[in-house]
């Protein structure tokens, strides 16, 4: 009677699926994985029974573990690193898909050029978030495979990346975002660059045109230039006059009008078109941008 | 003797190390107090001096000497998790930095989630322009200069996080105050003059999210309130400003004496996001986002001027003048995205989306503007309206296909269609009113081979063809192509390549447009001795060719700009620990980067640097850093700088 009462006292064991082991059986080989695991964000995985996985978290992601268990042959047991990046990332979906993270995988580079969850998040990691945090590591983690954004950087007029001071994610959303080249947006659907611009948000009464349709980049080059302001050209006056060239009388199928004839280029204050349109990116009050 | 031998054969026994433990001693009970770990660097910062141009240097580096709070990251846990499980502080650069920065997380699982952001970012801009209007009369002015600073904060809370269902808050704040220089343009004349500028933005919103097995739903709803206020002026008022153009209009050299010009700016926004992803069947995801914003603003403008100045539509010499402005713009923008990943097969995957982004801005000014010549008042006054509107649509499908598990090939074609438009109302001046087409047709191609964990090559092919863009400058006949490689031949060796390439051509009569950028880069990381030293490096090369034919708007004359830019890009690191210093070991990094560049804007830019770290104690560590920055350009010698920084400081360790 007294063993009765004390089995009753014993917390169940969870009943395993067949061809499951359990978290304390794979940590039996796995102390290094194990230990890493307990203080990793993951680990609730293990004890939370409405996960459906509560006992067995490291099969959760590399299936059931009995026959691994048995020979201990690496061959039988699912590794994730092994597995195409579809394959792989199918694994981290099967949790992760219905959260708001994922609303632009479809039209994320990263998906469609098979980078799995797993090039950037860190399953194991003890102590640490799933994905490095600090600014200079963020970067570092981008850089590793954009290497030519990140020589960008190295020019002298750049966004602060280099310095730490910003990093990859504050413009780009890794997941993937409805904007092009996976920008971030700005209360919903605006261009993310108007986060930390707001000054050239607007609505202006007078528009200018390529910065709603083609975005800052169509004048600036944001990861970095040779040019002040990042400008894409060194002289102002052909960032402006390679768009203003149509003329007013014959209809085009681009916009953009030569500006009037008193513009002399030959002229220091003609050379520079921003000094009188200095309302550029739009105005409320002129329709030719002067202030 | 006995005694002797019993003592020296007990000797081996007096060596051994007591148990580290034993069963009957409890192993220490684990601190139930918060446990504070982390670091904090406070330092002091010397400079000698900045040869050539102080204000590029300002505009570039901008790094200041004194006594700096360098930096600190630090985490309180608390094991009874009663207010929070961890709270993690990260700060950068306060102290009179160019930019600053703190960011604060707490959480509690399965209660909240906090995040904090806050930023400030000096922004100095006074560039010797090339094309310097005054540079004539001896005066170096950037005319369009700024000095400011730019704060940025973001605060979230995520309740409940983890759950099925999760409610959440933001705020976000951006503002911006300081100074500059600016021009104000009359008929006729264009004055540089001082400025004051401010403005800012605040966000807040509000949703949930619903994560159940089989769905998601985030509902979000949010808005924006906006305001500047930018004045001009001539300082000191009553003082003689010539100008820009310093030739006489009719015999009479123009002037301004008086000028206040102040923009009263306020906006506001509501919006709404709706996202949605489902896995109704295990071979279906489907992923749909609905996102409708509304910003709008309104404008109060005042300017009051004084001078000899002049309207040339009228051919009219004034004295002073007054005028009032009052504008409004909505733009109502909807945007939403609808696509599926169809899984028919075991090694297929076909994704087809559809994207549309629908933006249309109205805007109404009108204006009355008061002339005074000689007593008499001369009132204009104007009413206008402005339309502007585009809509945007992709639609595309992409097929991948696992050919093998080391191998994927993906194929895919997108097509994107829209239109936009322009117009002023009443039509007045060369162009009023625009109408412009987009249509696309896009192929891609792309491969992905992994033969194994230690090497992966990555390449796609993106081409297109277009009947119809917005600008002369936009993408039309264009082809991409990016490949990228990671190669592990050791454990401690690891190399990465990355090529990208861009030709794009407008074949139109009047464009020509014919455009080339390629890049190159080559990064390799060596650690062959572990934690004795390591050393990383990376060498980029790029090339831009572009060609665009104008017209010169003075005789309508076609002419060709052209642009190039060519540049090395280096950067390197090279990392010591003292190999025989143990606990105490000292720590030297040493590396840098190099841009140099020929072409349009032929400029050099170095940034050499080297940090000695010395351990003073178990959690004490003194460091110094040198710095160098070199800047030059060839065709503006004058924007050249060159400095050396020294910072020195010491790390407190918990």
């Amino acid at each position: 009677m007294l063993l009765a009462a004390m089995a009753r006292t014993q917390p169940a064991a969870p009943t395993l699926p067949p061809g499951y082991v359990g978290s304390e059986t794979c940590a039996g080989c796995h102390a290094d994985l194990a230990k890493a695991f307990a203080n990793s964000q993951h680990h609730p995985v293990d004890g939370d029974a409405k996960r459906g996985w509560q006992g067995r978290a490291c099969e959760s992601c590399h299936g059931p573990g009995q026959k691994h268990a048995e020979s201990a042959n690496p061959a039988l047991i699912r590794n994730p690193a092994n597995l195409a990046a579809a394959a792989a990332d199918k694994i981290c979906l099967s949790c992760h898909l219905n959260q708001p993270t994922q609303i632009g995988r479809l039209e994320s580079s990263h998906a469609h050029n098979q980078i799995s969850c797993t090039a950037c998040h860190k399953v194991h990691e003890a102590g640490q978030p799933l994905v490095v945090r600090k600014a200079d590591a963020t970067n570092k983690l981008c850089a590793s495979c954009h290497l030519n954004e990140w020589a960008q950087f190295q020019r002298p007029f750049h966004h602060k990346l280099p310095e730490g001071d910003m990093t990859c994610v504050d413009c780009h959303n890794p997941h993937g975002s409805i904007r092009p080249v996976m920008l971030q947006s700005f209360a919903a659907n605006e261009p993310g660059c108007f986060k930390c611009h707001g000054d050239k948000r607007g609505p202006f009464t007078f528009e200018h045109a390529p910065v709603r349709f083609e975005g800052c980049q169509a004048c600036h080059e944001p990861h970095g230039s040779a040019n002040a302001r990042m400008l894409t050209r060194a002289n102002v006056r052909f960032v402006c006059l390679e768009c203003h060239a149509n003329l007013p009388s014959v209809p085009m199928k681009v916009a953009g009008v030569v500006p009037p004839s008193f513009h002399d280029l030959n002229l220091p204050l003609f050379q520079n078109c921003t000094v009188c349109h200095q309302k550029i990116h739009g105005s409320h009050v002129d329709r030719n941008l002067l202030k | 003797m006995k005694a002797l031998l019993i003592f020296l054969m007990g000797l081996p026994l007096l060596g051994q190390q007591p148990p580290a433990t034993t069963t009957d001693s409890p192993p220490p009970a684990p601190s139930t107090e918060p446990a504070l770990t982390g670091w904090i660097d406070l330092g002091y910062r010397w400079g000698t001096g900045v040869g050539g141009s102080f204000d590029t240097y300002r505009s570039i580096i901008n790094l200041g000497s004194g006594p700096k709070f360098l930096g600190t990251d630090f985490t309180l846990t608390d094991p009874k998790h009663k207010w929070f499980d961890t709270i993690q502080v990260r700060a950068d650069s306060w102290g009179d930095e160019p930019s600053s920065s703190v960011h604060v997380e707490a959480k509690k699982s399965g209660v909240y989630d906090f995040n904090a952001d806050y930023r400030d970012f000096a922004y100095f801009n006074f560039l010797p322009s090339y094309a310097d209007p005054l540079v004539g009369t001896g005066v170096v002015l950037d005319e369009q200069s700024f000095d400011t600073r730019r704060k940025i904060a973001a605060l979230s809370l995520d309740i409940r996080p983890g759950h099925w269902w999760t409610p959440y808050f933001g705020w976000d704040h951006d503002s911006s105050g300081g100074t500059g220089a600016t021009v104000f343009v009359s008929d006729g004349n264009d004055y540089p003059v001082p400025n004051t500028l401010n403005d800012s933005t605040e966000l807040y919103r509000g949703g949930v999210r619903f994560e159940m097995p089989r769905f998601h739903v985030t509902l979000e709803e949010g808005g924006t309130t906006f305001k500047s206020a930018q004045s001009l002026y001539q300082n000191p008022q009553g003082s003689l400003n010539y100008g820009n153009v310093s030739a006489p209009i009719l015999g009479q050299t123009l002037d301004l004496t008086n000028l206040l010009a102040a923009y009263g700016i306020g906006g506001s926004s509501i919006y709404t996001k709706s996202l949605l992803t489902a896995n109704p069947t295990t071979w279906l995801d489907i992923y749909g986002q609905f996102l409708f914003s509304q910003p709008d603003s309104h404008v109060n403008y005042q300017q009051t001027d004084a001078g000899n100045l002049y309207l040339q539509s009228q051919v009219l010499f004034y004295s002073s003048e007054q005028e009032l402005i009052a504008a409004s713009s909505q733009q109502p923008h909807t945007s939403g995205s609808l696509g599926a990943e169809i899984r028919p097969l075991k090694h297929v995957r076909i994704v087809e989306s559809w994207l549309t982004d629908r933006l249309h801005n109205a805007g109404s000014s009108a204006s009355t503007d008061t002339l005074m010549q000689s007593g008499t008042s001369i009132p204009l006054s104007s009413l206008l309206a402005t339309t502007l509107a585009s809509n945007y649509s992709q639609e595309a499908i992409d097929i991948f296909y696992d050919a093998t598990s080391k191998l994927t090939l993906h194929g895919g074609y997108r097509y994107v269609w829209g239109d936009a438009s322009y117009a002023f109302l009443p039509p007045e001046g060369l162009a009023s009113s625009d109408q412009e087409q987009l249509r696309q047709n896009i192929g891609v191609g792309a491969a992905t081979f992994r033969p194994s964990q230690k090497i992966s090559v990555t390449g796609n092919v993106e081409a297109a063809s277009s009947s119809g863009v917005y600008f002369r400058t936009s993408l039309y006949n264009y082809q991409k192509v990016r490949a990228q490689l990671h190669y592990q031949p050791l454990q401690s060796l690891s190399v990465s390549a990355d090529f990208t390439l861009l030709n794009n051509q407008n074949p139109l009569a009047g464009t020509n447009y014919d455009y080339h950028a390629a890049q190159e880069s080559l990064s390799f990381y060596w650690s062959p001795h572990g934690k004795i030293f390591d050393i990383q490096g990376t060498y980029s090369r790029s090339d831009l060719k572009s060609n665009i034919s104008y017209l010169e708007p003075e005789t309508l004359t076609p002419q060709l700009s052209t642009y190039r830019d060519n540049a090395h890009t280096g950067s390197a690191l090279f990392d010591l620990a003292w190999p025989h210093g143990k606990r105490f070991a000292p720590k030297l990094a040493a590396g840098g980067s190099f841009f140099i560049s020929s072409g349009s804007q032929p400029t050099s830019y170095f940034q050499p640097t080297a940090k000695l770290w010395v351990p003073l104690g178990k959690h004490v560590n003194w460091f110094s850093e040198w710095q160098y920055y070199g800047y030059g350009e060839a065709f503006l010698l004058y924007q050249g700088f060159r400095t050396h920084l020294v910072t020195t400081g010491v790390r407190f360790t918990r």
